[in-house]
């Protein structure tokens, strides 16, 4: 059988062709895809959290909101909401502006400006773990290269030395160097994906404009804060709210730098969401912390929302 | 019909053929399971750390474990993870009610008890087999309150202390540490005149938990009772807090504030450290990385504390857990009753790491890869005469420095001495309240205040698992 009809040799009208068919049917995996590995986790988490439920225990019990009143009682899930607001908040402004710099920088032409740009993207595109760890490394009590530095350009590890007398810095022993330490590790991840955001932003802004201001004798910095950073607006407004959810969410430099010490100090949602629901067995109090999360993110998916849909409206 | 015309791929065929393609992934496994399933009770997937000596796993276990397979028909599947992962995959594999018929923790799962089967029958057979279970392991592996064996124990580590002997003897105690006074009095001098501190945790990781409940016990308190009522708020509990910070300020540094658990072998070996609490990995790892700082560790029994009290926590207890949903749970028996038949090997192939759980268990006839011990009829036979004549010294090495260990069936115990392990004690152990506590006062906190801090968090925690059902003691 032909796949044209009649004598006119037209194509014959198929299910496929009708555009309210095609266009569900296409869009389907992505919305598959949603809620298998976002609604349905996002549903079994409230589920759980209503519940006794364990990691041993297959069958649940209602229990009402018994486990947000457990949790908003423990002082360690306080102290891992403050922690996760601060290691948030304080990376992302870090990144703001050091992702601004090397975009400035990095517009500039210079001899070896693309090997330049790949290793700042290599942070981004090596695994997360692999990097952490070689962090933890760089930062180990005992063998820390960092204060080996230190060491040698006589700041540390002598008497009147400026940064102290002991041979280390207890990077993560000590609980403000350890959230610092976080911080800047994952300042150093997050970095380059904002760098090449703002990059892409800096390139759209058309050089006549730029011209005209440095012709009419604007400096580089009015230039900067009254032409660049507000043209750069919404594009910052995505870096910035793509860090502060990867960043809210983020286990892993965490859990591979210090496990959420010394003392919980630097405990944060996930990581205490998942001590308490998997390695403790509690998942229900585990699913209680991570719901925590809920709120804000959605505060942020929603200003996401917002902002993608005026800038297709521009 | 009309001949077809050669054409591009219209969007009609690449939706026919996306299709055909996701519908073909989609069915895969079903049409293999017909094949699983005809291989039922003629299969064992086992899921294990990968061992701290790797000799343990790639001489040895693995090669056991498929010879035992071929012998008995059965294909046998091992897998290694890294130690950190076999909690969260177990939780996973029960959830989803798939996965590996067997799996081996470092800790006891009392946590994962309602998902796992009841292995009375197993234990109550290896007893009639082997002879009397160590009281430790019985208590890492079965709960008093719902009378059920959720695991089967076949080793335990020992967790001695380690010390650096040219250290000590230089501050006048060469045989090492007695009591816990002496690591104030003698390491502290050592970090004074010599410059290298003590390394005893106070992270929030494996080895700290240990070595604060050591302590504890050894200060005649702990974390519950016999009874399993939570008993950690109390004056003793106090002093040995109050001990622990004066500890920290005369021979230790912060670093101990940010250990791992491979952190005190590396000090150790490193020359960083005059006194470590571990197993004998951390020197097995020193004689093949520095055989100079390896010839000059040696052990010494638990520390006894201001009345004489002295006791450790066994470094790793290695429980097999066969969950319900296991098709192979007769097969994964038989094969828990042959490691523990053949636990000499164990022994020797981890140099020593693994002890046994079963000290009755007759010695194999025939070659056993290692050089015949003579007289030897049993595994306490084996282990007093490796602990008094160690078989992985190094050429000039003391050979006896093992001896102080043979006995440590004697003073080692489980995490919830004096009572069973259990959700509620595995909880307070996965969340750090204990070395916390400690860490806590050695940070500057009154000792009554941590204290009191920690005991708020246990009451809580035994409470919330009281309230299913398994853990006894009051409310």
């Amino acid at each position: 059988m032909s796949d044209f009809d009649g004598e006119f040799g037209r194509p014959r009208s198929h299910i496929w062709d009708r555009e309210q068919v095609l266009a569900p049917l296409l869009i389907a995996p992505a919305i598959l895809y949603i809620v298998v590995l976002v609604g349905i986790p996002f549903c079994m988490a409230v589920y759980y959290s209503l519940s006794d439920a364990t990691t041993g225990s297959q069958t649940l019990h209602f229990v009402g909101l018994r486990n947000f009143q457990a949790v908003l009682k423990d002082a360690v899930f306080r102290k891992a909401l403050l922690n996760t607001f601060i290691f948030t908040l304080v990376s992302q402004a870090l990144v703001l502006v050091l992702a601004k710099i090397l975009a400035l920088a990095l517009i500039k032409d210079f001899r070896g400006k693309w090997l330049a740009r790949f290793l700042i993207l290599l942070p981004w595109t090596a695994p997360i773990a692999l990097g952490t760890i070689g962090w933890m490394w760089m930062l180990d009590s005992i063998f820390s290269p960092i204060d080996w530095l230190l060491r040698y350009m006589g700041l540390l590890g002598a008497p009147g030395a400026l940064l102290g007398a002991n041979s280390n810095l207890y990077w993560l022993g000590v609980p403000s160097l350890a959230m610092l330490s976080v911080i800047l590790v994952h300042t150093w991840r997050m970095l380059p994906l904002a760098t090449v955001i703002l990059l892409a932003g800096l390139t759209s802004i058309p050089q006549e404009i730029l011209d005209a201001a440095e012709v009419d004798g604007a400096g580089f910095w009015r230039r900067l804060f009254q032409i660049m950073i507000p043209m750069l607006l919404p594009i910052m407004t995505v870096a910035v709210l793509f860090g502060i959810v990867f960043t809210f969410t983020d286990i892993a430099v965490v859990y591979i730098l210090t496990q959420g010490g010394p003392v919980h100090s630097t405990q944060v949602l996930a990581s205490w969401a998942f001590f308490k629901g998997i390695e403790a067995g509690d998942l229900a109090q585990g699913a209680a912390v991570a719901l925590f999360l809920f709120p804000a993110m959605a505060g942020v998916a929603a200003l996401m929302l917002r902002l993608a849909r005026r800038s297709e409206v521009a | 019909m009309a001949k077809k015309t050669k054409k591009a791929i219209t969007r009609r065929d690449f939706i026919k053929t996306a299709g055909a393609g996701v519908l073909a992934a989609g069915m895969g496994p079903t049409i293999f399971i017909p094949r699983q399933a005809r291989a039922a009770g003629k299969e064992l997937k086992i899921l294990q750390w990968a061992h701290f000596v790797p000799r343990y796993d790639q001489e040895w276990f693995d090669n056991f474990a498929k010879q035992w397979g071929k012998e008995n028909g059965v294909e046998v599947t091992v897998d290694h993870v890294n130690i950190g992962q076999v909690v969260p995959r177990a939780s996973a594999e029960l959830a989803a009610g798939k996965g590996h018929d067997l799996i081996e923790t470092f800790a006891p799962p009392a946590q994962l008890e309602p998902s796992l089967l009841d292995l009375t029958d197993v234990n109550q057979e290896a007893e009639r087999r082997f002879g009397k279970q160590l009281a430790l392991c019985k208590r890492s592996s079965y709960n008093p309150n719902t009378k059920k064996y959720y695991g089967f124990c076949h080793g335990w580590v020992i967790d001695p202390g380690d010390y650096r002997k040219s250290l000590w003897e230089k501050v006048g105690k060469p045989q090492g540490p007695e009591t816990w006074e002496d690591l104030i009095t003698y390491g502290g001098k050592i970090k004074e005149k010599l410059g290298v501190q003590l390394g005893i945790g106070l992270s929030q990781e494996l080895d700290s938990n240990m070595a604060s409940r050591a302590l504890l016990w050894s200060y005649d308190t702990g974390v519950q009772d016999a009874s399993e009522n939570v008993i950690i708020g109390n004056e003793r509990t106090i002093e040995a807090v109050q001990f622990m910070s004066k500890l920290y300020k005369a021979a230790m540094t912060p670093e101990v504030f940010a250990w791992a658990p491979a952190s005190n072998n590396r000090a150790l070996i490193a020359g960083k450290a005059s006194y470590i609490l571990n197993s004998v990995s951390a020197y097995r790892s020193g004689q093949k990385k520095v055989p100079e700082i390896a010839k000059d560790v040696f052990f010494v029994p638990p520390l006894k504390g201001p009345r004489g009290t002295r006791w450790t926590c066994e470094h790793v207890i290695y429980n097999y857990i066969v969950p319900t949903y296991s098709r192979n749970a007769d097969t994964a028996k038989k094969f828990m009753l042959a490691l523990v038949a053949n636990y000499d090997q164990a022994m020797y192939y981890s140099e020593l790491y693994n002890s046994p759980a079963f000290f009755d268990v007759s010695v194999p006839k025939g070659n056993r890869g290692y050089a015949k011990v003579r007289g030897a009829k049993n595994l306490r036979d084996l282990n007093d005469a490796w602990f008094d004549k160690d078989p992985f010294a190094l050429p000039g090495e003391a050979t006896d420095k093992l001896k102080p260990l043979k006995d440590a069936m004697e003073w080692s115990t489980n995490v919830g001495h004096p009572g069973p392990a259990s959700p509620a004690v595995g909880e307070v152990f996965g969340t750090f309240v204990v070395p916390n506590m400690m860490a806590n006062a050695a940070r500057g906190m009154k000792p009554e205040t941590a204290v009191g801090q920690a005991e708020t968090l246990t009451k809580a925690i035994f409470d919330k698992w009281r309230q299913k059902g398994l853990v006894g003691g009051k409310m």
